[in-house]
């Protein structure tokens, strides 16, 4: 694991985001735990403290922060940002499919469209860093 | 165009004593990008290139290689 605090900050918090939407997703289907909207607010608990100190840690260390921003590191989220577009994009057309055809309540369809849209690009960050792409 | 680099890096890494971490931190950018263009996987950008050949006293030339480079 990296020693650069930015680097293992973005680590942590890229972990917990894709934990929270899949633990999320898990408990809708199987009808388990608090409501959609609770989820909501964890994920985004989440995602806001992420943000938080990542805004601090990139003054604190900026050495670190240029270190976990060099190019390979920004390729690597740059890709992640493009795997998630498609990734929303996709699952757009299958959730337009299902509202249509009557088989999900188009507001339930654009409930979903969130997680993907937030976890989705950590977790292809993540995929990242297990095959040696990132730190 | 797919050309894969041939990587000196590691030699002349070795050669002025340094380790991933080190010239890592001399050239601003992360251990793993210096590990993963040592081992061919990550091509770095001219800018980079140039750094690296800086810090390590050496010329791009010296550092990556064209797999038909008749040098």
């Amino acid at each position: 694991m990296s020693v650069n605090p930015v680097s293992r900050a973005r680590l942590f918090g890229s972990a917990a985001i894709v934990i929270a939407t899949s633990a999320a997703i898990i408990a809708a289907f199987l009808s388990v735990g608090p409501s959609g909207l609770i989820w909501a607010a964890i994920i985004g608990s989440i995602a806001i403290g992420y943000a938080i100190l990542s805004f601090i840690l990139h003054p604190r260390y900026p050495d670190a922060a240029d270190a976990a921003w060099d190019e390979q590191n920004s390729q690597a989220h740059r890709d992640s940002i493009v795997f998630g577009y498609w990734a929303v994009l996709a699952m757009f057309l299958v959730f337009l499919t299902l509202s249509l055809t009557s088989r999900i309540d188009p507001a339930v369809a654009f409930y979903w469209l969130g997680p993907v849209l937030g976890a989705v690009p950590p977790a292809h960050y993540l995929f990242s860093i297990a095959r040696g792409r990132a730190e | 165009m797919n050309t894969k680099l041939i990587v000196h890096l590691r030699a002349h890494r070795k050669r002025a004593r340094l380790t991933q971490a080190e010239l890592a931190s001399a050239v601003g950018v992360s251990r793993k990008t210096i590990n993963t263009i040592e081992n061919g996987v990550f091509t770095p950008s001219t800018i980079l290139a140039l750094t690296l050949a800086e810090e390590l006293e050496c010329s791009v030339h010296d550092l990556f290689e064209l797999p038909n480079d008749p040098d």
